[in-house]
């Protein structure tokens, strides 16, 4: 026990019934948490060659050292596992309060190990585990699985669920927690090949920390940061804190960067009707906030149901507001808030969901593609609801779809695989490539595939770097890299540390646990897990070649305001090169023996 | 002066419950807190809290069979020492804000006049200051 940490993590083996406590040896408390724990767990322990649906693939859930403490935004939880929608190692993530509520069990972590022979329910109560039967929400939605688990078992329990999609193996079912979800990489996917159904986690105890006094004042100094962020209306977390993450769509689309109708355009017509200021003005809101956290970005609405009863739902994020809103054309409100419900309802990633649909909607429009029944265009209401349920029920269409972007392109053939806005078969995030290079080259490099939250995204929509130039980006976007890496140990929120000095991070460790670590120790910490994660995925079968964008990009982006941007093939390249090189890589992106000895991670080399 | 509360404003962060179990336990533990905030989803949640002088009748005084609880210049106290942790004050209390555990009963005791919970909301969903008659 070393201050906010337990040093336990809970391994259930799922065919087998039983459980144990493990505890975490120094090797892995090296990595501090958080991603951390995960990606060495899962390297140490799952052969990255299996199938990622097969019962030898294991769920890392970690936290840590500043999950339940007074520090604010650091509610999430990480999720590692081996993706089945990229065929990677994946780390995904979600905020509320499951995090703390696994810290209060006191543990550091969960591994799901093997797979249950029937759709089970786990009940854990601290460090004891319970199995129950899930038959009776076989089929539910995410909202009816977790009502189901407080109802039947206690309100107390903090709840994480599948959906149908989940259950139906579909390539990007994410995996829910009440109001916030692991959306990325399919690990609702993996839950459901291990039939659990749903998890409730129920902790008694406390989380102390080695050094009260030091973690009172830092807390305290945190929160005066926060406070002015927030009250700052020309500070992100400002924005965020008043309209949710969609307050800052009006700013790309200034830009000519929003993504709109499959990435064609950089502009959307109707965009001022499905941002987040539109959606604070013109519904009932509440504001929403994960434990601990002064910003509540997140949002609740009351909609006009259709039988004129009331309709609650979740406020779309700004990854959402384009996925299934300017991206498909679709600028109504009721129709982007009603999309957003069914993916969670359903329980499937909105972001993959959208760029997929997105695509369909392209080849439809091109002649390419056609679903009986269904008139599929950009727009259309019934084109974006119906697709939804399509994919999520794997009817039809829906069910070459819901393999992910690339792996239908690859189905329908015809050239479509260019027109499939995705990295690794992870759909684009909610930034343009062609308007911004650096976070088009981290888009191709992410571990995870067409990742936002390692891009330099900030630097290049304020224009504190030029966003159109490919010149020191390699450079920048390693740095990014390594950066989130090193905070996601801690699992601080990807919004913290905008606004929070690097250097806190080493002093907040240090009051937590009682562990001297430096900023410069954390950030090589960083990329070590990133080496790590890319020799996994190298093992896995990937290469140079999956670290590509979509040949969509090499045509300009339309609409005035986009400055006709495009990717140049050679300048890229070029780019890939500097990254690879600048990263201790070889040529096809394999990390040179002499890097992996540097990080002490050489027994790792493929 | 009194708590103010605006049940709206309150996004459920839980900064107060934080802040009150440190206060008073110097851990953070949820079920330590004198402030509880109860999920009512999707609509707004319950706020667990004494409200001192501001509660009629203060029936929970009345309800301990072995005098444990007093009014001591308006705050509403309970005295570890002599609870008996049967429950009495818990069932009366009219807004749900007193907690039993290991045999003793426990609720706010207003910090000595500054609550830690009041300083770390930032929505100003809890405050504590004169109120207007």
């Amino acid at each position: 026990m070393t201050g906010s940490m337990s040093d336990r993590i809970l391994r259930i083996d799922l065919g087998a019934k039983t459980s144990s406590l493990w505890a975490v040896p120094d090797d892995v408390r090296a990595y501090l948490g958080g991603i951390g724990y995960g990606v060495k767990i899962l390297s140490d322990e799952v052969d990255p060659s299996i199938d990622p649906l097969s019962s030898e693939n294991k769920i890392v859930l970690t936290v840590g050292p500043l999950t339940g403490t007074s520090v604010p935004m650091h509610a999430q939880t990480c999720l590692v596992t081996k993706s089945p929608l990229t065929g990677t190692i994946l780390n995904s993530y979600a905020g509320g309060f499951l995090g703390p509520e696994i810290k209060f069990c006191g543990l550091d972590g969960i591994v799901l190990e093997d797979a249950a022979a029937e759709w089970s329910i786990l009940l854990i109560d601290d460090a004891s585990v319970r199995f129950e039967s899930a038959e009776a929400i076989v089929g539910a939605t995410t909202d009816e699985a977790e009502a189901y688990v407080k109802e039947t078992y206690g309100a107390d329990y903090r709840t994480l669920s599948i959906g149908p999609a989940g259950e139906r193996a579909v390539a990007m079912a994410g995996t829910f927690s009440e109001t916030r979800a692991f959306g990325r990489g399919g690990a609702g996917a993996v839950l459901g090949s291990k039939r659990i159904k749903a998890i409730g986690v129920r902790g008694t105890g406390g989380v102390a920390t080695a050094d009260p006094g030091a973690m009172r004042a830092l807390t305290a100094q945190n929160m005066e940061v926060l406070r002015g962020a927030r009250d700052d209306q020309y500070s992100l977390i400002g924005v965020f804190s008043k309209y949710g993450t969609g307050g800052g769509m009006p700013l790309v689309q200034g830009h000519g960067a929003l993504p709109t109708k499959n990435h064609t355009y950089g502009s959307f017509d109707g965009a001022e009707r499905i941002d987040g200021p539109f959606f604070e003005e013109n519904l009932y809101t509440r504001r929403i906030a994960c434990f601990g956290c002064p910003i509540h970005c997140g949002r609740i609405h009351k909609f006009s149901g259709a039988d004129g009863g009331d309709l609650w739902g979740r406020g779309p994020e700004y990854e959402t507001m384009f996925s299934l809103g300017s991206n498909l054309l679709n600028g109504n409100p009721e129709t982007l808030a009603e999309a957003n419900r069914l993916t969670e309802l359903y329980g499937v990633d909105s972001l993959t969901t959208g760029v997929t649909i997105a695509w369909a909607l392209e080849m439809a429009e091109a002649g390419e593609l056609s679903a009986p029944g269904m008139d599929l265009k950009f727009g259309d209401p019934d084109s974006v609801l119906g697709l939804i349920h399509a994919i999520c029920t794997r009817e039809g269409i829906g069910d070459t779809l819901a393999k992910g972007p690339r792996e239908a392109a690859l189905e329908l053939g015809q050239g479509s695989l260019g027109r499939a806005m995705q990295v690794k078969n992870s759909g684009f995030a909610a930034w343009m490539p062609r308007r911004m290079k650096g976070t088009g080259l981290a888009y191709a490099t992410s571990n995870r595939g067409a990742c936002h939250k390692r891009a330099p995204i900030g630097a290049e929509i304020v224009g504190a770097v030029d966003m159109d130039s490919y010149e020191g980006k390699a450079g920048l976007v390693i740095e990014i890299q390594d950066t989130v890496n090193a905070v996601f140990t801690l699992i601080s929120c990807r919004f913290h540390e905008f606004v929070t000095d690097h250097e806190v991070y080493p002093k907040l460790v240090a009051a937590a646990t009682g562990r001297a670590v430096s900023w410069s120790e954390m950030v090589t910490l960083g990329e070590r897990i990133w080496n790590l994660e890319k020799l996994f995925n190298l093992k896995a079968g990937l290469t140079r070649a999956d670290d590509k964008l979509p040949k969509k990009c090499l045509e300009p982006v339309l609409g005035e305001t986009s400055q006709s941007s495009v990717i140049d093939e050679a300048k890229f390249e070029a780019m890939l090169d500097e990254y690879y090189e600048l990263r201790g890589w070889d040529s096809d992106g394999a990390p040179e023996p002499r890097k992996l000895e540097e990080l002490g991670i050489g027994d790792y080399a493929v | 002066m009194g708590f103010v509360i605006d049940v709206g404003k309150c996004t459920e962060c839980k900064r107060c419950v934080i802040a009150c179990s440190l206060a008073k336990t110097g851990v953070v533990r949820m079920r330590s807190s004198r402030i509880e905030i109860r999920p009512n989803w999707p609509e707004v949640p319950e706020i667990r809290l004494c409200r001192h002088e501001d509660c009629e009748g203060q029936p929970c005084i009345e309800a301990c069979p072995v005098g444990a609880i007093s009014n001591v210049d308006g705050v509403v106290l309970i005295d570890g020492e002599a609870c008996i942790g049967c429950g009495a004050c818990e069932t009366v209390c009219p807004y749900h804000a007193i907690r039993i555990e290991d045999g003793k009963a426990f609720k706010c005791d207003l910090c000595g006049g500054d609550p830690a919970c009041v300083h770390e909301c930032v929505t100003g969903a809890i405050e504590y200051r004169e109120v207007a008659e």
